[in-house]
């Protein structure tokens, strides 16, 4: 007579799995950084040597002229404003631009002094970003009836196209003596 | 007369057979949406405030220079001096030519430092960039 031998139960305990996968999901926890990269975008003009500089001549009526200086004053055309109203300011401006072709729609040109702050020249180019998006954000709203964001692709480039921003950085000077 | 405890028939366990399987997808998805840090940030920041925000959707694309408080400027993993910025942005543009540098600066620099990189980065023509900031509340 043949003994059948028994099958030892070939099984990998699973109970504990539960646990690693715990230690394996808190370890990824607590490493993980959900960190979005936001900030305010700018296009940089093209590097031009000194020499082969060219000056434009711009209407002034399209142009808004914003300096900062080293104690954080802002002079808009020649008038001292808070930073905080430079928006109130330009947003009328802008407005005005829209119907008129691209060739004469605003140009706001930020220029500041080499002391002047980061904090504030950041300050300053929000405020400028601001008025942008917010007559962005009424053309759209009085075109289609959406805020800018909401719109499909096309519809966000018509608005691009009536409302381009154009910010223009001043061309940093060489220190005059 | 004899009470009874009244007493659901059904069983009163949660199954936790599946439990595992829920634990592996929660760590899965951790472990796509992790990015773990790539370098050691060397400067001390601290970063602007701004409300008209926008965010960079292709992280591929970024580059970062960090500007620390005391006008130290840091890119990749080591401190450089101002003038060979421009010779390592150039070479990280021909690597990438799409590249989107992000300026991680402190906000108490002066802007003669950070017009001095633009005019670098001018040159090394990576034209897009991007101020960091945190959104004002």
């Amino acid at each position: 007579m043949i003994k059948k031998r028994k099958i030892p139960d070939a099984e990998i305990p699973t109970a504990s799995q539960a646990d690693l996968a715990f230690l394996l999901l808190l370890f990824f926890l607590v490493s993980t950084v959900i960190d979005v990269d936001t900030g305010l975008g700018l296009t940089l003009p093209e590097y031009v040597p000194p020499d082969e500089q060219i000056e434009v001549k711009v209407d002034p009526t399209r142009m808004a002229a914003v300096l900062v200086n080293e104690n954080g004053e802002v002079l808009i055309d020649g008038n001292i404003v808070p930073v905080f109203k430079i928006k109130d300011l330009l947003k009328p401006r802008i407005e005005s631009k829209i119907s008129l072709p691209l060739n004469k729609k605003m140009i706001v040109s930020l220029k500041t002094d080499r002391k002047t702050v980061y904090n504030i020249y950041i300050a300053a180019l929000d405020q400028i970003k601001q008025a942008f998006f917010e007559v962005r954000d009424e053309y759209s709203n009085g075109k289609f009836g959406k805020k800018f964001n909401d719109l499909n692709q096309e519809q966000q480039e018509d608005v691009k196209d009536a409302v381009p921003i154009i910010i223009s950085l001043a061309e940093p000077e060489s220190i005059k003596k | 007369m004899t009470f009874e405890k009244r007493r659901a028939k059904t069983k009163q366990e949660i199954p936790t057979t599946s439990m595992p399987d829920i634990v592996f997808m929660l760590l899965m998805f951790f472990m796509c949406v992790t990015t773990m840090r790539e370098v050691d940030v060397l400067v001390q920041f601290k970063l602007p405030e701004a409300k008209a925000i926008e965010k960079i959707e292709n992280k591929r694309l970024v580059s970062y220079i960090w500007v620390g408080k005391d006008r130290k400027i840091q890119i990749n993993d080591s401190l450089v001096d101002l003038g060979k910025v421009e010779e390592l942005m150039y070479l990280k543009r021909k690597a990438l030519p799409e590249v989107i540098v992000s300026l991680r600066s402190d906000q108490s620099v002066d802007m003669g430092l950070i017009t001095d990189i633009q005019q670098a980065l001018r040159k090394a023509y990576c034209l897009r960039i991007n101020y960091s900031a945190m959104i004002k509340v």
